[in-house]
């Protein structure tokens, strides 16, 4: 098999993956298509800048990220923040604590990060649970998690105060902890 | 002594932003005396590594 055959098949398989993760971010289906489309589109068209020290996963994702981003620039207006969305998500995130601020449950431990790591359903399971985040908590998260965003960039772009950007991050990172635990180690208390 | 609350906050914002040095020195204090909050420290840094490498494997 040729290089270029390799990589269309590659990407073929990758299609279900990109999708994914295109949809977390920008959560519009058509938006997310566009950027998959463009991602592969490029892809085949720069195969010859791909030199193999990196594996081509993380090459195509790294264009991914290009392509998504050029998406939340163009359009801004259709995934713009609505802050007061977010205003009654304090509730849950309330649950957690006693009224002075302590945990009402331990957080628990979660074994060597690196075995995380290795597992591919664990990212499974934190896929799902970002999934679950509220869209704008989610958005905000994977800009500054995934597409490494500074925190400032994310107010500018997004137009929001840092102090909302600071929270919103603090309750997307809490909320994701606590799904993470509930249900990765709840698989493996079941197994 | 800040709360458990106020810890994670912290934990978290260190991801985002210079902590002031009282800020930190809470913090220490704190993540010193209690192992829950310390596993939640660990943890929002790992899921920060956990997602630079979301869609790699």
């Amino acid at each position: 098999m040729d290089g270029a055959t390799e990589l269309s098949a590659t990407l073929g398989q990758m299609r279900p993956v990109l999708m994914n993760l295109a949809r977390l971010q920008l959560r519009n289906e058509a938006l997310a298509e566009d950027a998959v489309s463009e991602t592969m589109l490029a892809a085949l068209e720069q195969a010859d800048t791909f030199r193999g020290g990196s594996k081509i996963r993380t090459w195509v994702v790294g264009i991914l990220k290009h392509k998504v981003v050029d998406q939340l620039r163009r359009h801004k207006r259709e995934i713009s923040i609505d802050e007061r969305l977010d205003a009654d998500d304090g509730m849950e995130l309330d649950d957690l604590f006693k009224n002075d601020g302590t945990r009402l449950v331990p957080a628990q431990d979660w074994g060597s990060p690196e075995e995380l790591l290795s597992q591919k359903e664990f990212f499974e399971t934190l896929q799902s649970c970002i999934d679950q985040l509220p869209a704008n908590l989610g958005r905000v998260f994977l800009m500054r998690e995934w597409l490494e965003y500074e925190t400032h960039e994310i107010c500018k772009e997004l137009n929001i105060t840092t102090t909302n950007c600071h929270v919103m991050l603090f309750r997307a990172r809490l909320r994701l902890r606590e799904c993470v635990e509930h249900k990765w180690l709840g698989t493996k208390v079941r197994a | 002594m800040i709360p458990c609350r106020r810890a994670h906050e912290l934990s978290s914002e260190a991801l985002d932003r210079q902590l002031s040095l009282s800020e930190r020195l809470r913090l220490r204090l704190h993540l010193g005396m209690c192992v829950s909050c310390t596993r939640v420290d660990r943890q929002m840094d790992f899921m920060r590594q956990a997602l630079r490498r979301l869609g790699d494997g």
